[in-house]
């Protein structure tokens, strides 16, 4: 990685802080994202009404459900998959109004699920707050093939789609909520660098 | 800038204050293609100075034939809008700008909310011809003072249908900006032209209530203020041009034969910006573009609508 190099397609993710303007809330959150959501309730309760959808299996095999059903008022909605999460998601999107203020913690695919799902709804990423959480691990996006291979924590991945060796790069589509995967071995097949674990 | 002739095809007292004109290519050829919420600069030649002033177009994007403004008579016109009124007649020459636009619809929006008030209607009526045209889901709401004041009401209704709200203040009908963006599905964006106070209260109660900076249009070209007298050198072209009381810098610059850039001539779209190379007294920023930060560095300024508080500036022109 070279110093002082800015990749702009690359996001940026921050801590989760209540937007203090808001006419209601929306916290989406997945494994260990359900800390990020509490300690959001460390902040404050908003005055505005907030849901919170949690999914408790991500990738890593963790559960705040327990506590946050302490600490969350009301309208917890606690789900076994991510997958089951993004149906509600889009089921409740359409009653929601301007000023719903989004928050989302979890892992790099699940954020990006999320923003792929409001989007239609009129909600565009910049406005959506994101906690990255449990894993760097990282979506690929094959430019060759076009499959994305999940759950990437190595420097070169082998395609789940066309079997090319892939050379996981910084370049980030938020259509697709993957990074771009280059083959690496085009000029001398076969001849790889180390594969090393870099996105844990 | 290259200018259009026209020729007035025909004026009309819409309302006791407010004055409809058309224009017609002055060659009978096409006016350029515009879309809803452009405006142009209209050029008047009143004795020994040329007023610019910035209108909206309000006839319909898909007619070329003609153009449309309305000039709302200002109480205290520096001279623009009483020009417009007293002097142009049907069969005379104006010089026009190409029409610019900095008040355009958003495509991605899932729902247009539209507000206006008084004369602020007009780039609206450019838009609704987009918006009907599309299928575009959208509201209108319209206020003023009183029917007896308010232009278009007819015509609006004939475009719009139930999708016009009027709220008239001497019915008691005003609008309760409040309640209106509070119920506006995801996907929102609300548009706003009129006085100042209600440009500035939906600014307000949008921001209170969350909506995204990017969901919120607004539409306010200033008229430039009156002021001192004080001295401009222009470093490049090395003249020096007196800006009188109730001329605008801008205006002085190009009476003095100097070629400057602008777009909007109101202090919203940034196209005039000099950058002030010295100044003795304070800068007086009238404008909306510069940001505080570059307005305290006194290092640049938007001369259609802003001054010195100095006796003497010297600009990079
Ligand atoms: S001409 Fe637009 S800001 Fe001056």
């Amino acid at each position: 990685m070279e110093r002082g190099y800015w990749i702009k397609s690359k996001p940026v993710y921050t801590s989760l802080v209540w937007h203090e303007k808001a006419t209601s809330h929306l916290v989406l959150a997945a494994g260990i994202g359900g800390m990020a959501a509490l300690k959001l309730f460390q902040q404050m309760h908003p005055a505005q009404p907030v849901t919170v959808l949690y999914a408790k299996y991500a990738q890593m095999e963790v559960d705040y459900s327990a506590t946050l059903k302490k600490i969350v008022p009301d309208n917890l909605h606690v789900f076994k998959f991510e997958e089951d999460l993004l149906t509600e998601l889009k089921s409740i999107m359409p009653h929601m109004r301007m000023g719903l203020r989004i928050y989302v913690a979890g892992s790099e695919g699940f954020i990006w699920d999320v923003a792929k799902v409001v989007k239609p709804f009129g909600v565009e990423n910049d406005h959506i707050m994101k906690e990255l959480t449990d894993t760097l691990a990282r979506s690929v996006y094959c430019v060759h093939c076009k499959a994305i291979t999940r759950n990437v924590t190595t420097n070169i991945v082998q395609c789940c789609g066309c079997e090319r060796m892939l050379f996981v790069r910084d370049h980030f589509s938020r259509n697709l909520g993957a990074y771009m995967g280059l083959m690496v071995d085009a000029e001398s097949p076969g001849e790889l660098p180390a594969i090393e674990e870099i996105y844990p | 800038m290259n200018m259009i002739d026209v020729r007035v095809a025909a004026v009309e007292q819409v309302t006791p204050l407010i004055k409809h004109f058309k224009f017609v290519k002055e060659d009978g050829s096409q006016l350029p293609p515009f879309s809803g919420g452009s405006h142009i600069v209209v050029a008047m030649d009143a004795e020994g100075r040329t007023y610019r002033n910035p209108y909206s177009l309000m006839g319909s994007p898909t007619d070329t034939d003609a153009y449309h403004i309305s000039v709302r008579r200002q109480e205290n016109s520096r001279g623009g809008s009483a020009y417009m009124h007293e002097n142009v007649r049907v069969g005379m020459t104006l010089k026009i700008t190409h029409p610019v636009n900095l008040f355009t619809l958003a495509k991605m929006a899932h729902k247009h909310v539209l507000i206006a008030g008084g004369i602020g209607i007009t780039p609206f009526m450019s838009q609704i011809e987009d918006l009907n045209r599309i299928g575009a889901d959208y509201e209108l709401h319209y206020a003023f003072r009183s029917y007896k004041q308010a232009a278009f009401v007819e015509e609006l209704q004939k475009a719009c249908g139930n999708k016009l709200h009027c709220h008239s203040d001497s019915d008691g009908h005003r609008l309760d900006m409040e309640a209106l963006l509070r119920s506006q599905p995801l996907g929102t964006h609300v548009y706003v032209c009129g006085p100042s106070p209600m440009v500035v209260a939906v600014l307000e109660t949008a921001k209170n209530l969350g909506w995204p900076d990017s969901n919120v249009h607004n539409e306010q070209f200033l008229a430039p203020p009156v002021g001192e007298t004080f001295k401009v050198q222009l470093a490049q072209s090395n003249i020096e041009v007196q800006v009188p009381a109730e001329m605008s810098m801008l205006e002085a610059i190009e009476a003095a034969g100097v070629q400057a850039d602008y777009l909007c001539r109101g202090g919203v779209c940034g196209r005039c910006e000099l950058s002030v190379l010295e100044c003795d007294g304070g800068l007086e920023h009238n404008d909306h573009f510069l940001t505080e930060s570059e307005k305290a560095s006194c290092s640049k300024i938007m001369p259609c609508v802003s001054r010195t508080k100095g006796k003497r500036l010297v600009l990079d022109l």
